[in-house]
């Protein structure tokens, strides 16, 4: 009996949640935007989402056999990463480009740093970036839903006379450039609520990603900082472009709701892996990356900013962790 | 029975694990006979080691001493029955790992072991009748040390110090560690010699105000508490204050924190800005040394778990063996997977059953494998994903996984900036943490590793 007594230090109960646990919470968090891309996007969705993940999971074992280092699958991070990966994929992108991606994503994206815990990058958005940079066309091609149109036509980028049937933020973009009514863009809001409009795999979708986000939030895996501070600062600024001037900045709800905004504020900033550990570190990357994000899609080239800023915030976080470093609740020692 | 109390008052920070008071507290507090030898620890609780005052084959009566310190920080130590000193010699001890102790032999012919006397107390008790003096020496010779965990000598305490002048004494019967729960039961048995302690202390210390901070799981001991202040006329200067229930609220900074919104300088103590703190516990053994002058030889300690049979709360003799006790509560049962000298969340997991109790030890609990969560049992490590729960519940606003991570790495300078010195280790990162990461522990031995580069404690 006495051989089964085992020592370590205290405490000696712990609280049964496992960061396996969290990656889970993510992926029940994540499934009403994967049925959503399902139905608004069938089987492009289905095929897209299922190569992410099984690319993901199989590169990450792969990577654990050649360091020679025992296998981590049991954590999940890697299936939330490929479904990550997939959600922010455009609808119409080949299955290999998102092989591709998904290898990257997982590969240079997370096992170089030393695998989970260890990246410095969201791995999903170094993926996502990579394709980008490589295969620009084919991430900017959009799709009309399901629900519009079953046979799913690819949007045109340049054809402008059906708005259902463009991205929301490419208007958004238009009408900066003053070939698009703000109005028709605005009215866009409903069908960027449910989802129903060109985009991404799993950011069409408002509904699907706040009831995730819910989800997360009552589950505490999330705080709500990040999203919080991510939502807000990007009110903010779209709000101040907006009263500026309306006829060129679309409103500030639909900045909100379109593009890869939700889905970033709940899914891809919050992961702890590459975000700040205080809450006040939390708040400084949320307003960072809502800011940025917006920066680029009111000023910059580009129609969607949320991957770049989240990038860069990323690359910022060991800096803002620096700064934001907490103090002691009795004040700093001596000696 | 007491209403339900909801209380308010409380600290940024903590945990909140499943209590398991229910296993022991209804039980009443039980006399153990003294076991057939004791092991008396030279080193119990914070101050200087004492030197053993016995030879080997010395006749020793219940309560005389067998072991002293001129230091000004120290407390003497008395053995808690009469017999025979068989050695000296070194034993295992909780926190020093090997630490010498008196071997006493008990006399078994000798008179029955010493009994508790709350009967002496009762809502009459007026501790004017003893001086400023009188207290502190019986205090200082009792050898009375806190009883709450850390173990500091009470003299210091609660002689006044020019230098640092008190206004509020607090009594600490939180007990947040969960299982305890043998401040509960002195509250509720003990009521008057709680209350006559208290006061006791309040007369050494020249304290007029005092409060009493009990968390509110404990309605009946808040009830309690309360009545006895009432009856005995002091309601204008004790008042009993229910704080919620969250750990480690019984952590002297903690409470100070909740009760009076203060904060004790880190590596500070509660004098710093004016505070006297001391637990039930202690309060009722200095009424015993002051009243009965009787020595603190004997404590009540929580034998619970769910791998002993018989768990409950038992007035045990200072020196007695883990082993002693486990056979006086029947044994353990098969699924026994820790022994831990005190609650869950700050004790000692402890692999040599001959270790003595000591005055600091308020609890042995012994945890089955389901109690230790599955992770934590087979020692499932994981990287830390840096979700920086641990810095939301830490009482202390520190970095554990900074402070934990730097010194992994061996890195104490870098440990050293994010205040590892202000730790309190009552272990909420560990206990918090998804990875299971053993922050605290490697708080911990930071700690101990940068003491000795300060070469203030031999290798």
């Amino acid at each position: 009996m006495l051989s089964k007594i085992t020592v370590s230090p205290a405490p000696h109960i712990s609280k049964a949640y496992s960061t396996r646990g969290i990656m889970l919470d993510v992926i029940i968090a994540l499934s009403p935007a994967v049925a959503a891309s399902v139905i608004y996007f069938r089987h492009h969705a289905a095929i897209i989402i299922a190569a992410c993940v099984l690319v993901c999971v199989v590169t990450e074992w792969l990577c654990n056999v050649i360091r020679k280092k025992p296998n981590s699958l049991d954590d999940c991070s890697a299936i939330v990463t490929g479904l990550i990966l997939a959600l922010s994929l455009p609808p119409a992108i080949p299955v290999w480009t998102a092989v591709i991606g998904s290898v990257f994503s997982i590969a240079i994206g997370k096992m170089v740093f030393g695998g989970l815990g260890s990246n410095i990058f969201n791995p999903a958005m170094a993926g996502r970036l990579f394709l980008t940079a490589s295969f620009g066309t084919l991430m900017t091609t959009w799709t009309v839903p399901a629900t519009i149109d079953p046979g799913m036509p690819v949007i045109s980028a340049t054809e402008t006379q059906a708005v259902t049937q463009a991205t929301p933020l490419a208007w958004s973009k238009e009408a900066i450039k003053g070939k698009a009514e703000v109005q028709t863009v605005n009215r866009q809001l409903t069908a960027s609520f449910l989802g129903n409009t060109g985009g991404c795999l799993g950011e069409t979708s408002t509904i699907a990603l706040l009831l995730g986000g819910l989800y997360l939030l009552l589950k505490r895996t999330i705080t709500f900082h990040i999203p919080a501070a991510v939502l807000l600062s990007a009110f903010v600024c779209a709000s101040i472009g907006f009263l500026l001037k309306s006829e060129a900045y679309i409103s500030p709800l639909l900045h909100l709701t379109a593009g890869g905004m939700l889905l970033c504020a709940f899914f891809i900033a919050t992961d702890p892996v590459t975000a700040p550990l205080s809450r006040k570190g939390k708040w400084i990357f949320g307003a960072g990356v809502g800011a940025v994000t917006m920066l680029i899609r009111m000023v910059g080239e580009y129609p969607e900013g949320v991957m770049f800023a989240v990038f860069l915030m990323n690359a910022a976080t060991p800096l803002i962790d620096r700064f934001c470093k907490l103090k002691p609740a009795g004040g700093v020692p001596h000696g | 029975m007491a209403t339900e109390i909801k209380a308010k008052l409380t600290f940024p920070g903590g945990v909140h694990p499943p209590e398991y008071k229910e296993i022991t507290e209804d039980c009443a507090i039980e006399v153990m006979p003294a076991p057939r030898q004791l092991a008396v620890l030279l080193g119990q609780h914070i101050g200087a080691i004492c030197k053993p005052m016995v030879a080997r084959r010395d006749k020793v009566r219940a309560g005389q001493v067998v072991g002293d310190s001129d230091a000004f920080v120290s407390a003497p130590l008395h053995s808690p029955v009469s017999g025979t000193v068989k050695e000296i010699a070194l034993q295992s001890h909780p926190v020093l790992g090997r630490a010498p102790a008196v071997l006493i032999e008990t006399d078994i012919q000798a008179e029955a072991g010493k009994q508790p006397c709350p009967d002496r107390f009762n809502k009459d008790f007026d501790e004017r009748q003893y001086s400023c003096e009188k207290i502190c020496e019986s205090a200082r010779r009792g050898g009375l040390a806190g009883m709450g965990g850390a173990g500091f000598p009470t003299r210091v305490k609660i002689e006044p110090n020019p230098r640092l002048p008190k206004h509020l004494l607090i009594i600490n019967g939180c007990e947040c560690e969960p299982f305890i729960t043998c401040d509960y039961r002195l509250m509720l048995e003990w009521t008057w010699q709680v209350l006559a302690g208290i006061r006791l202390a309040a007369r050494a210390a020249q304290i007029e105000q005092i409060k009493i901070g009990i968390e509110d799981n404990k309605p009946r001991a808040i009830h309690a508490m309360q009545q006895a202040v009432d009856q005995s006329g002091q309601r204008g200067r004790i008042e009993v204050v229910p704080v919620r229930t969250k750990y480690p609220q019984g952590g002297e900074r903690q409470l100070i924190r909740s009760l009076l919104g203060k904060n004790v300088p880190s590596g500070g103590i509660p004098p710093m800005i004016g505070l006297c703190v001391l637990n039930v516990a202690t309060c009722a053994a200095l009424a015993e040394a002051v009243v009965c002058d009787a020595p603190l030889t004997h404590r009540v300690v929580t034998v619970t778990g769910n791998a002993i049979v018989r768990p409950g709360n038992y007035y045990v003799p200072i020196g007695a063996a883990v082993a002693d006790l486990i056979d006086f509560c029947g044994g353990l049962t098969e699924r026994a997977a820790k022994v831990v000298l005190g609650g869950p969340m700050m004790g000692f997991a402890i692999a040599d059953l001959s270790t003595p109790i000591t005055k600091t030890s308020g609890a042995l609990t012994f945890l089955s494998q389901e109690m230790i969560t599955r992770a934590k049992y087979d020692r499932r490590v994981t990287p830390c994903i840096r979700c920086g729960r641990c810095l939301t519940v830490c009482p202390e606003n520190l970095n554990p996984t900074k402070i934990a991570h730097a010194v992994k790495k061996n890195r104490l300078d870098l440990a050293d900036q994010y205040y590892m010195s202000a730790c309190i280790e009552c272990g909420c990162c560990s206990y918090i943490c998804p990875a299971n990461i053993e922050l605290t522990g490697y708080i911990k031995t930071g700690k101990i590793l940068q003491a000795r580069t300060k070469k203030k404690m031999p290798e």
